[in-house]
């Protein structure tokens, strides 16, 4: 774009080039992530925790890394089947931003002293995540493009956005910059999921019946997750509701909450 | 950023300020050449200029060189939404998703 241009001037089509290209990712998280060391900067000091808070914190990062393997499941698989090349190429990016934030997650639960991060995640997951997953990973392997999209990057990509933030609020300062740098990508990976889900319910309006039923299916796991995950890092029932928000507002954008 | 530099004429409706937006806003989710076009909402006792909007899809402040109206287009690159400018029953202005 020539200096002086407004980016508001960029045609749709300059427009959706930019943003689903590996340039406009690569000079993104340039921006946030240079420097840091598995995601946080390497003079954060570690604070102390009691052992029941350490505990705690192993086990919503344990159910974090489901979150984050199921996408980074689900990405990859959809590459195969996307539809356009800026899906695939937006997807492509998607995956390595996924596989980061698994491999941090996993960093920060062996900073807490965990031996086996792995055993960990299958010791503590929580059932209706893991159910989530295999759902997310049946409508991939079904190449339900508009369903796996809806399950991935609206319904699980919102959740986490909107944990996360919450989340670092009250964490450690290492697991907080760990969280935020995470939030970050999710922006683009939100965004993503609500325009695309958009553009093809408003190229054939036909399917929303179709996505209203997955809405259905899917929406019960992801609040009892919620319900599991705010219960460990202290959030009440109250705040819960305003967490969901995100999520509920997209939904109703994209006139899926009737 | 709020000095205006210059007016246009706009189909026969008040002229629009035109605003200079400083580089560095602190936001550093796009890259560099794009940042000024964003900033965080900073919460409480924050608030919108003439040539500012908040994106719904995912709450960055999104800002242009000119005053926004109501039917102008705006992106969110950070979140990679086409949105419209509208106003609302109190005439502040809102954006929402063009898909």
């Amino acid at each position: 774009m020539p200096s002086g241009r407004d980016v508001h001037d960029l045609s749709r089509d300059e427009f959706l080039d930019q943003v689903h290209s590996f340039e406009f990712w690569f000079h993104s998280v340039e921006g946030y992530l240079s420097g840091l060391e598995y995601g946080h900067a390497q003079g954060t000091i570690e604070e102390a925790m009691t052992a029941v808070d350490r505990d705690r914190l192993i086990s919503v990062l344990c159910n974090y890394c489901v979150g984050e393997t199921a996408a980074l499941e689900g990405a990859s698989g959809l590459i195969a089947f996307a539809p356009d090349r800026r899906a695939k190429i937006f997807l492509s990016t998607q995956v390595v931003d996924e596989g980061r934030h698994l491999e941090v997650l996993l960093h920060r639960m062996t900073d807490l002293g965990v031996a086996d991060p792995e055993q960990e995640i299958r010791r503590r997951a929580s059932p209706s995540l893991m159910v989530f997953k295999d759902r997310l990973l049946q409508l991939v392997a079904s190449r339900n493009w508009e369903a796996a999209i809806l399950a991935q990057n609206v319904i699980l990509e919102a959740l986490e956005f909107a944990v996360f933030r919450r989340h670092a609020e009250t964490a450690d300062a290492v697991t907080r910059e760990v969280l935020l740098g995470i939030v970050k990508d999710e922006r683009r990976h939100i965004g993503f999921g609500e325009n695309e889900i958009g553009r093809r319910l408003h190229a054939d309006p036909g399917i929303s019946e179709s996505l209203r039923r997955v809405k259905g299916d899917l929406d019960h796991l992801v609040l009892g997750t919620l319900e599991e995950t705010s219960r460990s890092i202290g959030i009440t029932l109250a705040e819960q509701e305003t967490l969901g928000r995100m999520y509920l507002e997209s939904v109703r954008r994209l006139g899926l909450d009737r | 950023m709020n000095d205006p530099l210059e007016v246009e004429n706009d189909q026969g409706a008040a002229p629009r300020r035109r605003f200079i937006l400083e580089d560095d806003t602190g936001f550093d989710e796009v890259p560099k050449k794009y940042r000024k076009f964003y900033r965080k909402w900073r919460g409480v006792g924050d608030s919108l200029a003439a040539n500012e909007v908040i994106c719904p899809v995912c709450k960055v402040v999104i800002r242009s060189t000119r005053e926004l109206r109501p039917g102008d287009r705006v992106y969110c690159m950070p979140c990679m939404s086409r949105l419209v400018v509208t106003a609302n029953d109190d005439g502040m202005l809102e954006a929402i998703v063009s898909y």
